[in-house]
């Protein structure tokens, strides 16, 4: 252990850092090593954003305590532009990227050097982009504008732009929140070259398979302090967790078994819906149908199409087809319509299509919720309160009070406040798009509780998850779904990952041969 | 862990009442009212006529005119949209319902329901070309103030609408309390009704959802486009009975009424705490930055200051007020 403390890269010291009364780091010590990835764990709203952001200028030095060291010589960073200068990258948490510009300009953005003077040469970004893209095994138009992509490939779009710095330091918060195997999989064949270069790398996670498989070394943080490090021999997923948390998970997924003869809840006809930019499949003549109390998994890479399929039902993007909620045919023109149905929709990108900014926490989980909370239109204070507080207590939401700023919530607990939202609506169907995203692992535990506790209360499930043994494990049945059609269906039992993958790459398979036939 | 325990145990230490201090003034209004008090008493300080009752009135007085415009306004920056057109469309309500009062003999009443048609016309109109069409409120208000101005020009071929009937001139010239007749409380009462809607009102809260991500009010079922549109007939409604009010006043429908208030209202509202960029603001902030800002250019005027002044004096602190809504919303929004 002598010669790590030698050969330490980058180092913290000390770190102090309130959010007025909130302490969220009370002295913490961090370092990483060349050719490290350390993983950086902790319970949501244990202050793992925060310390990276204080690495990274964008909390600038002066607003905290503490020293920051980078190969001996003390930094303060005023600005993540300061730390970039340094070799110090970075991957935020939340997307961060400019929708107005293409791909390329957005992995170049900030980037100086590419052009003749002020002059900057398109083809050439294009060119650039396209190769770290191929790098990083991942199917993205360089010229699309990012408007147009989902909220997995904006992520991948910012890993680009942090990995064309040739960053000495990385720093990945959360980095495959929105990812699935296999984009997983070339991300981390990127991640151990760099490795190999001598990058030195601070990883975030929630998914601890993601330590075993990849991470050198682990801080685990709790409630501001560091907790305990733990090196590679010792790393195992039971220990993390209660190294988080303090307590001992049973079993993973709770037990659930598929209802037999209930009456189908949702059953939806010939869906149809149109893909956008080539980036992302549209969803093509899909029929399927969900049981009362049936939890169903909608299994698939990224940009087949999956949320497209719970976006139609939805209403939120025109779509063609026939829908039927408890036998009922109901013709779902927006999110209003299927709203009054029964319908609600829990979506991926919090920031974006989820939370409202201007609002407090309170306000975010009863908006469009407030009918039965209300009287002649009149909203009831207290009513609205307790019914308020009732929810963050049920889905254990961390937050100084119902008043408090959205912003003020660390990922995860942003992700429960969109849950306990939907929930208020007593839903009869309720469609998931990556209801665990960026939460812990102790709370994901308390929403794989929760996602059963609806099924057996009744409500039909239909979700998407990336994460495809959590799919796998929490759901009765999975649907593949590749290039916007049903590939493959099997039971709960019936196949695991590698049935999915493989039905996945059969039908790519099918349609590359289809497609090489019709040109000939 | 449980957040109810947390919501009751106040934060005791300095910081935390450094925050609560910060969070108290970044509500626009005490910040408003604040600045208010210490104008008022710089101006009375310079020149003591200030606080005389004759320039009271007179404040209180344009106020009403102008702020029953801001109330609209208000509403529709809320929304996530606003109107040029205001000043325009009041001009345009007044001299038609003087035509049709006049010129075509109609009884008052139904004249001024053919005033605020006109203005709610409008206003719709405005509201389904930015919705429908999505061409932005700037360009179609804009449009739409110039198409008023020349409409006010054709309605009354470039002559003041006069003489008005009596019952006009009796409005306009009540005197209720402290001199002070209709329109100071149909302003009054409609300030307190659309402070208590936006506010306690579930029409309110998915306002303000709609101004602050039209998408996540779309999403979780709110009709964003009615809520825009019913904003911008507001607007309308009110700018036209705001117009009929000064015509009442006046006693005349001059083609000059409104002309010019579309900057005076967004400057107040925005002075107020109410944001440009939608979802934030209160009809009380709203009411009251207009108030500061009257107070400002009578004072101005009471103190002496050259007229030129008082314009640059309206701009600097407009532009402040837009900087400190930047900061405002920084502090809620940054660091996500
Ligand atoms: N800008 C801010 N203003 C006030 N409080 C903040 C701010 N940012 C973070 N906090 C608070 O600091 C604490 C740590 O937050 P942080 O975002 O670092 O958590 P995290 O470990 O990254 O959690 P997650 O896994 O949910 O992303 C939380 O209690 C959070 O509410
Ligand atoms: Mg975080």
């Amino acid at each position: 252990m002598s010669d790590i403390t030698r050969q330490t890269l980058f180092s913290a010291t000390a770190i102090v850092k309130n959010f007025g009364g909130v302490q969220a780091l009370r002295g913490v010590d961090f370092d990483v090593i060349p050719g490290e990835i350390h993983a950086l764990l902790g319970q949501n709203g244990a202050g793992k954003s925060t310390l990276v952001k204080i690495l990274n200028g964008v909390h600038p030095a002066g607003s905290h305590t503490g020293t920051i060291q980078l190969d001996g010589q003390s930094v303060s960073f005023a600005s993540p532009a300061d730390a970039r200068s340094s070799g110090v990258g970075y991957v935020p948490q939340e997307i961060e990227v400019l929708e107005q510009l293409s791909v390329a300009e957005n992995v170049f953005a900030g980037r100086t050097g590419l052009g003749a003077g002020m002059l900057v040469y398109q083809r050439k970004l294009e060119q650039r982009a396209g190769e770290i893209f191929a790098d990083l095994g991942i199917d993205i138009n360089p010229r699309a504008y990012v408007a147009s992509l989902t909220s997995a490939q904006r992520h991948l779009v910012m890993i680009a732009r942090a990995i064309v710095m040739k960053p000495r330091v990385l720093m990945l918060d959360e980095p495959t929140a929105s990812l699935s195997g296999t984009e997983v999989d070339a991300l981390f064949s990127v991640l151990r070259r760099l490795k190999a270069q001598g990058v030195a790398m601070i990883y975030i996670t929630h998914r601890l398979p993601e330590v075993l498989a990849i991470c050198d070394r682990a801080t685990v943080l709790r409630d501001g302090q560091v907790a305990v490090r733990i090196a590679r021999e010792d790393f195992d997923a039971e220990t993390f967790i209660f190294s988080m948390s303090g307590q001992r998970l049973q079993r993973l997924f709770p037990e659930h078994a598929a209802p037999v003869g209930t009456p189908t809840a949702l059953d939806v006809r010939h869906l149809t819906v149109a893909g956008h930019s080539g980036a992302v499949h549209g969803a093509n003549d899909i029929s399927l149908s969900v049981a009362a109390g049936e939890i169903v998994g909608l299994a698939g890479l990224l940009g087949s199409g999956r949320s497209e399929i719970l976006h139609g039902i939805y209403g939120r993007v025109p779509a063609e087809g026939a829908i039927r909620v408890n036998g009922q045919s109901v013709a779902v023109r927006s999110p209003a319509d299927a709203r009054a149905a029964g319908i609600a929709l829990l979506t991926e990108d919090r920031k974006r299509d989820g939370l409202l900014f201007n609002l407090p926490v309170g306000a975010n989980i009863t908006i469009g919720n407030l009918a039965p909370l209300s009287r002649h239109g009149m909203v009831r204070g207290w009513l609205e309160r307790s019914s308020i507080l009732a929810a963050m207590r049920a889905l254990n939401v961390k937050a100084s009070s119902p008043q408090a700023a959205v912003t003020h919530l660390s990922g995860g607990n942003q992700q429960k406040l969109l849950f306990a939202r939907v929930l208020m609506r007593a839903p009869k169907v309720l469609l998931l798009d990556e209801p665990t995203k960026g939460v812990d692992a102790a709370t994901r535990h308390e929403i794989y509780r929760l996602v059963v506790e609806l099924a057996e209360k009744g409500v039909a499930l239909l979700i998407v998850a990336s994460e495809l043994e959590e799919l796998i494990g929490l759901c009765d049945r999975c649907l593949v779904v590749a290039d916007g059609r049903i590939v493959d269906e099997f039971n709960r039992g019936e196949g695991g990952e590698d049935r999915v993958l493989r039905s996945v790459t059969s039908a790519q398979a099918e349609r590359h041969a289809m497609a090489a036939q019709a040109s000939s | 862990m449980n957040s109810a325990a947390e919501v009751s145990s106040p934060p005791r230490d300095a910081q935390s009442f450094r925050r609560r201090l910060i969070g108290f003034i970044a509500v626009g209004e005490v910040g408003v009212l604040a600045a208010m008090a210490l104008l008022v008493a710089f101006f009375w300080l310079l020149e003591p006529a200030f606080l005389s009752e004759r320039n009271i009135r007179a404040i209180l007085n344009v106020v009403s005119f102008v702020g029953i415009i801001a109330i609209g306004q208000t509403i529709l920056l809320v929304a996530g949209e606003f109107d040029l057109s205001v000043g325009s469309v009041a001009g345009l309500s007044a001299v038609v319902a003087g035509k049709l009062m006049t010129a075509a003999a109609l009884p008052v009443t139904a004249a001024i329901l053919g005033g605020i048609g006109v203005g709610a016309l409008i206003g719709l109109l405005n509201g389904l070309i930015v919705v429908r069409l999505g061409i932005p409120a700037f360009i179609q208000t804009l449009g739409m103030l110039f198409i008023g101005q020349g409409l006010i020009q054709v309605v009354t071929g470039g002559y003041p609408v006069y003489p008005l009937p009596d019952a006009i001139n009796d409005i306009g010239g009540t005197d209720l309390v402290f001199g002070l007749g209709w329109s100071f409380a149909f302003f009054i009462i409609a300030a307190i009704i659309a402070d208590f809607v936006l506010r306690r009102t579930v029409l309110g809260r998915n306002m303000y959802a709609t101004g602050g991500n039209k998408e996540v009010a779309h999403l979780v079922g709110i009709n964003t486009n009615a809520y825009k549109i019913g904003a911008f007939i507001t607007v309308g409604a009110l700018s036209a009975i705001a117009g009929m009010f000064v015509m009442a006043d006046l006693g005349s429908g001059g083609t000059s009424i409104g002309s010019g208030w579309e900057l005076t209202v967004i400057a107040g509202v925005v002075v107020g705490g109410v944001s440009l960029f939608g979802g934030a603001g209160t009809v009380a902030g709203g009411v009251v930055g207009i108030l500061l800002l009257k107070i400002v250019q009578s004072g101005l005027v009471v103190i002496g200051v050259n007229s030129n002044w008082q314009q640059i004096a309206v701009g600097v602190i407009m532009v402040m007020a837009v900087g400190l809504d930047i900061v405002r919303r920084r502090y809620f929004i940054a660091g996500a």
